[in-house]
């Protein structure tokens, strides 16, 4: 109940500033100028907020409890991707005056066929990105209220749509800013207070995962899935009715349904597939999937540190700073902001591990930090903070997916049909839909599988247009259009067969899975050779010296 | 100095101008610089310093992670009681990033500078500021 109000409160609080934060910009003679004497810190809380979605706030601390330290490595990539904007993007892209990568692809190419094809790939990379959001959504929403995983994700749309409609939620720069406060101060003070009132016994379980990870007390687990475990050592579980059951030390599938209660002290049976909990490769700080492991988080990192500065509500965020200077600078302080918020995932996973070790056999990892508080502090204290991470997680949902939706929105009714102001509104409500309805049988994908897919396609493809298109005069039309076809051919395809379809064993399954490390140098080559024997027109050069000029 | 109004449009304004009426390169032409070849200079210069910090910062992602692969030992040697290559991953990387961000954009800053002091004064028309 706490949760629901909690929620309901961040709710209330983010229409409120942002219909103040409506009315005071209405004030000014132009909105969008108003917006560029946003303070540079401010603008950076912002940046920050629509940044951190839900892959950070709950699936993080999912993915440390479920597969290892290694996923940390997706942090990093999400901070490292801020440091290659500021170094490759956030000043040209400024300076070109264009709002989206479409802008930018018609400034810098002069086509406006162009930005057909980009309008589609940005309606690719969003969806990727919004499903996830939803699934986060309906996740904790069914978790603190107890109402079905569909009404959740339902309910999400709704209310995005809802407030993109009211207007303000995406334009004021202050909504977004406070979104970033709600998350680092719901996430941070739950974390802090679990390490310090834990006991120096869970603590020192935490830091030693060659301990072996057991139940810490009995502990029914109901299979509300389908699922294949393994066990190291014979246990005795109790069913509902009381009868017992001897399981071997094996392998053991289980129909959904099923319901076991592991005794105390039991050790944690692994889902197949997994690494085992708290065992050498959960405790190695590297990707480690299919078996390789340097490949996977060399992939995964370009992937992420790429992917970044192409995702188009980053690029749209460098408008609300007065000048190129400033966008630059301002960059940097989104870094220290995420740094500062990536701190605290790690705590709820290796608790997690500890406290919380069910949730890997319930395919439910991404819940961690809403379960956790409660297991871990009982009583009223545990509420409240469960309320607050609740709260927290709603509030990147929120930020994150309003900007995403518009975003989607934009592309489908302003690049690809050419549409007029109401027609926006139905883009609005379309995107939703289809997110949705795509959400709803996404329940057991990782929250982060999805967002670092939608990261690998921005990567293969808008990732190469950009730096090619602000540091080489050369680029031609011909040469970006067929790299951008064949970055999002390939990179949604690869990932989406090695979700979706059987795959084969070995090297083929981890290029398929991880493919940015053949994708994007691929977009790479192709709009380089395609570029060579093409060529660029007279005032290229001039389109590309203007956006380094002071 | 403060800075010049800038004249954007709204994304309403924008896609009632996207629906037609209007001429197919309408960002073009692209008014050329004053001199071209300080411009090209500048380019140059600016590559160089983004090629720096990119490279850097693959050595720092790509170097760290292979030496967690290839120093088992990382993982033992413990610091208040956290394995180190743990302490590096979720704590120590996040300040080196700023500070590589920070550092490349103290270089580029400090290149900007250097051409605007290069330019002669009456060379500049005042509607080139800040575009």
């Amino acid at each position: 109940m706490i949760s629901v109000l909690a929620i309901g409160s961040v709710l209330v609080t983010s229409l409120v500033i942002g219909v103040y934060g409506v009315r005071a910009a209405r004030s000014t003679s132009d909105f969008l100028v108003a917006s560029q004497r946003v303070s540079p810190s401010w603008n950076a809380m912002a940046i920050a907020g629509e940044y951190l979605s839900a892959a950070s706030v709950l699936g993080l601390a999912g993915l440390v409890l479920k597969n290892g330290l290694g996923t940390m490595w997706y942090a990093v990539g999400f901070a490292a991707g801020y440091v290659a904007v500021v170094a490759l993007v956030a000043g040209p892209m400024r300076r070109s005056g264009a709002f989206t990568v479409p802008d930018f692809a018609e400034y810098r190419l002069g086509a406006p066929r162009l930005r057909q094809l980009c309008g589609c790939v940005v309606l690719v990379i969003m969806l990727l990105y919004l499903v996830p959001q939803f699934k986060g959504a309906g996740v904790v929403l069914s978790l603190v209220s107890g109402t079905p995983y569909w009404v959740g994700v339902l309910l999400a749309g709704l209310v995005v749509s809802g407030s993109i409609a009211a207007g303000g939620m995406r334009s004021a720069t202050y909504v977004q800013a406070f979104h970033y406060v709600i998350k680092l101060t719901f996430l941070a003070i739950p974390a802090i207070y679990l390490v310090v009132y834990s006991s120096p016994d869970t603590r020192a379980q935490a830091l030693h995962p060659e301990w072996g990870t057991h139940f810490p007390e009995p502990t029914p687990v109901e299979f509300t899935v389908g699922a294949r475990f393994s066990l190291d050592e014979p246990v005795t579980v109790t069913t509902p009715s009381g009868a017992e059951v001897g399981l071997t030390a094996g392998d053991h599938s289980v129909t959904a349904g099923t319901e076991y209660v592991f005794p105390e002290g039991a050790p944690i049976p692994y889902p197949a597939g997994l690494p085992e909990l708290g065992g050498q490769l959960w405790s190695t700080p590297l990707l480690d999937v299919g078996g390789y492991p340097l490949f996977e988080t060399w992939s995964a990192l370009l992937a992420i540190t790429l992917g970044c500065m192409g995702l188009p509500h980053v690029i749209m965020r460098f408008h609300t700073s007065p000048t190129a200077r400033t966008a630059r600078r301002v960059a940097v302080g989104v870094i220290g902001l995420l740094g500062l918020f990536y701190l605290f995932p790690t705590v709820y996973g290796l608790l997690g591990r500890v406290l919380t070790p069910q949730l890997v056999l319930l395919q439910g990892t991404d819940t961690v930090a809403v379960v956790l508080p409660a297991e871990a502090v009982p009583g009223t204290a545990g509420a409240v903070l469960t309320a607050l991470v609740a709260a927290g997680a709603f509030g990147a949902f929120l930020s994150t997916s309003s900007g995403l939706l518009l975003a989607l929105a934009g592309g489908l009714s302003h690049d690809l049909f050419q549409g007029s102001v109401p027609r926006l509104r139905l883009a609005v409500a379309i995107g939703a839909c289809v997110a949705v309805l795509l959400a709803l049988p996404a329940r057991t994908i990782d929250i982060n599988v999805l967002v670092v897919w939608a990261f690998t396609v921005a990567a293969s493809t808008f990732c190469p247009l950009l730096v090619l298109g602000i540091w080489w005069r050369r680029l031609t039309l011909a040469g970006a259009a067929s790299g951008l076809t064949v970055g999002v051919v390939t990179a949604t395809g690869a990932v989406g067969w090695s979700i979706l379809l059987p795959t084969p064993p070995g090297w083929i399954a981890v290029l398929l899975a991880q493919p940015a490390a053949w994708t994007i140098p691929l977009a790479f080559t192709t709009m380089i050779v395609v570029s060579w024997f093409t060529r660029a027109p007279d005032w290229a050069e001039h389109a590309v010296l203007r956006l380094h000029s002071p | 100095m403060s800075p010049r109004r800038e004249k954007l449009t709204s994304p309403q304004t924008r896609i009632a101008l996207a629906r037609g009426n209007r001429p197919a390169q309408h960002l073009l032409p692209i008014p050329g610089p004053v001199d071209t070849e300080a411009a090209r200079r500048l380019f140059r210069t600016q590559r160089r310093t983004a090629v720096r910090t990119v490279a850097a910062l693959a050595v720092l992602l790509f170097g760290m992670s292979g030496a967690f692969a290839a120093l088992p030992v990382l993982g033992e040697i413990r610091l208040f009681g956290v394995p180190l290559s743990w302490l590096l991953l979720t704590v120590a990387v996040h300040p080196m990033l700023f500070l590589m961000a920070l550092w490349h954009v103290r270089s580029a800053e400090r290149v900007e500078e250097r051409a605007e002091a290069e330019r002669p004064a009456g060379e500049r028309p005042a509607g080139e500021r800040e575009r």
